[in-house]
């Protein structure tokens, strides 16, 4: 009853200040963002690293003829550098993993052919041709976008082998091979011999679904940090906690009332923006028990560091610290070539990679309900840490 | 009520002790008034009192429970009213009472009754944001009552408040008296104590000067006076005459006999007075 009481008061309180409702705007323009700038697939503009093992008497046939229909041009050879790098490629089809070791930079320079628009002209995206197929894997890993070989038989039909970083659709691989072949009859007997490999994750969101990990731990978790200090601090500004300590309630159900206020906000901006991007299709039960677990630990997080100041401007610094940090794993989220071993300690790391997990049409719930339970003691260790803290510092 | 032995405290940040070995006792429905000047030590008292600072060294007992033990059932018996008004502004005055009165286990007040109490009858549902000073000060006081307590805290009841408003808390505060409530008051306006305590402590220092009721203090350490004003010839002339002093009271007849009084006010030394000549130092 006390408990419910404080937090029927905290949401009052909420619902008539401006922090209630940042999460809930900034939910919805990411929303808007996500639906109407977003498209689901985006090859436009977007580069790609081929490999053509044909003779190049075909080679430069099909080049010129691209040329002479305004779909191509040539223009000046690229150079890249490549540093050294390791990773695993899965073949979807066999499930065979292939680990490629990179131990020398290398400097290449590939020839470069940018497709166009035949109506407009205008460039829709950039082709990188290499020499190998080694050059063109390396590439594709580290700057992470789709790399292809091709491959004539001796019976003069083509074969084609995709490198996808995961992030792509199916829809997508068949548009990249339409792209590819002009004939009819080509591409049906290319399909045939199609093979697909990914490099990263094997299973497959489109563009505005990939987005969403992201949005759903800014939104929810990092605000959530935020704003728990935030609320926090109006509190000890105005001396009701030391009201609160002389009563016969516990102080934890004072604080435990204040994540239920950002619990109820993070489960309304999280659900704004999830089921209009993903429907039914994924499984709310298990996306609300992570959103929970992780709302719970990243505001703890934040009562914890609250704890230790007596206001917003002293705990500054220390409050944008935490915000960049908990933001870098977003950078290895989208590019897999960037993945230090470190990296995976930030605890938004395995928030993102759980939420991808869930949109996944079948993702791995063992890593999300395993994750679930660490993100659930970890909250549970800092609360109680809080709570000492906030018992200790309710001094007159 | 509260029973105090051998009472330390120091904080992390400073050598020196905010309280120095103080012992006294008060009794059930007892009015006893903490007083000092800033920094003496009386917020760190009645933190440790209260349960808000932890009791480091002595033996301590509130309302019949040990300070050495945390008990929160403690503050169902307590209230306490801070000298720093802390409400919640977004809330209404009737909602912060309303809150407050839910987190005991005990019958509470109704928040209406005590908004009326305190003089903010028509401001029950006017959020506490838009209170003034004093008006925010009343809620706290008010608030500090939702739980019928039998021991009072009381940080500077009636500062900041206006002569009239001083009056209502005053008489309030003798009503709860004649209840029997048991109230620490704590405060450096010595008016106040001396209207409403029954046994004051001066605290300077972290140390207890003495501990009395304001009338003993007064006769042990004031001096009756008068303030004569006379017309003497074209004259008006005036003196101030001790009534404990045999020579003073032969002037104050010689004045009476052969002069015409214009006016003439006894004087009872106050209780800063004697504060200033007990610890050497001013209240502020």
């Amino acid at each position: 009853m006390k408990l419910f009481s404080s937090y029927i008061k905290e949401m009052k309180i909420a619902a008539r200040g401006f922090y209630f409702y940042i999460e809930i705007i900034f939910a919805v323009i990411l929303l808007v963002i996500l639906l109407v700038a977003v498209k689901e697939e985006s090859i436009s503009k977007d580069a790609e690293y081929l490999y053509n093992d044909i003779p190049s008497e075909v080679m430069t046939y099909l080049i010129e003829k691209d040329i002479n229909e305004g779909k191509a041009r040539i223009v000046e050879p690229t150079e890249f550098e490549m540093k050294p790098v390791t990773f695993e490629i899965t073949n979807q089809e066999t499930g065979e993993v292939t680990l490629y070791e990179f131990e020398e930079e290398k400097i290449i320079t590939v020839e470069t052919v940018e497709r166009l628009d035949p109506e407009t002209g205008k460039l829709t995206r950039t082709a990188y041709i290499t020499d190998n197929e080694e050059d063109m894997i390396r590439l594709s890993y580290l700057e992470g976008q789709i790399g292809a070989t091709t491959t004539m038989s001796a019976d003069g039909e083509f074969s084609y082998k995709y490198y996808l970083q995961g992030y792509e659709t199916e829809r997508l691989v068949d548009l990249l091979y339409i792209l590819h072949n002009e004939s009819g009859e080509v591409l049906t007997t290319a399909m045939d011999s199609q093979v697909v490999r990914t490099i990263g994750t094997e299973q497959l969101l489109n563009n505005r679904e990939n987005l969403l990990p992201m949005f759903i731990v800014f939104t929810g978790s990092l605000m959530g940090f935020f704003i728990v200090m935030a609320y926090i601090f109006l509190d000890k500004g105005e001396g009701v906690i030391k009201a609160f300590a002389v009563t016969p309630s516990a102080v934890w159900k004072y604080l435990i009332s204040k994540i239920g206020v950002i619990m109820t906000t993070t489960l309304i901006s999280s659900l704004v923006i999830t089921i209009p991007v993903m429907g039914t299709s994924i499984n709310y039960l298990l996306f609300l028990v992570f959103l929970i677990v992780t709302t719970f630990a990243s505001s703890s997080l934040g009562l914890l560091v609250a704890s230790f100041f007596d206001d917003m401007v002293k705990a500054f610094g220390i409050m944008y610290g935490f915000m960049i940090a908990l933001m870098i794993p977003a950078f290895s989220f989208y590019i897999p070539s960037f993945d230090p071993v470190w990296l995976r300690f930030f605890p938004t790391y395995p928030m993102l990679q759980g939420y991808k997990e869930i949109l996944l049409s079948n993702g791995d719930t063992g890593y999300v309900l395993i994750y679930s339970l660490v993100f659930l003691v970890g909250g549970l260790v800092l609360f109680a840490l809080a709570n000492l803290k906030f018992k200790k510092t309710l001094t007159l | 009520m509260i029973s105090v032995k051998n009472l330390s405290h120091i904080y992390s940040n400073n050598d020196k002790l905010a309280i120095n070995d103080i012992s006294f006792e008060i009794t059930k429905g007892e009015t006893f008034g903490f007083l000092g000047p800033s920094g003496a030590g009386k917020s760190t008292t009645q933190g440790i009192l209260t349960g808000l600072l932890k009791l480091q060294k002595g033996d301590v007992q509130v309302a019949g429970y040990d300070m050495n033990k945390v008990d929160n059932k403690r503050f169902n018996k307590i209230g306490v009213s801070f000298e720093q008004s802390n409400v919640y502004s977004k809330l209404t005055a009737k909602e912060n009472l309303e809150f407050y009165s839910k987190l005991f286990d005990v019958p509470t007040r109704d928040p209406e009754e005590l908004i009326k109490l305190v003089g903010l009858e028509g401001k029950e549902n006017d959020r506490a944001g838009s209170f003034s000073k004093g008006m925010k000060h009343r809620l706290t006081f008010a608030r500090s009552m939702i739980n019928n307590p039998e021991l009072w805290f009381l940080d500077e009841p009636t500062t900041g408040l206006d002569p009239t408003i001083a009056a209502t808390i005053k008489n309030i505060i003798n009503e709860q008296k004649a209840k029997g409530v048991t109230t620490f008051l704590t405060t450096h306006n010595m008016y106040i104590a001396d209207e409403l305590c029954d046994r004051v402590a001066f605290i300077i220092d972290g140390h207890i000067k003495l501990i009395d009721t304001p009338k003993n203090l007064k006769m042990q350490y004031g001096k009756k006076l008068v303030d004569i004003e006379y017309v003497d010839g074209n004259e008006v002339k005036k003196e101030t005459l001790k009534l404990i002093d045999d020579k003073d009271k032969k002037r104050m007849y010689e004045i009476i006999n052969n002069y015409t009084i214009q006016t003439m006010h006894s004087k009872e030394a106050t209780l800063e007075e004697i504060f200033i000549q007990v610890t050497g130092r001013g209240l502020i």
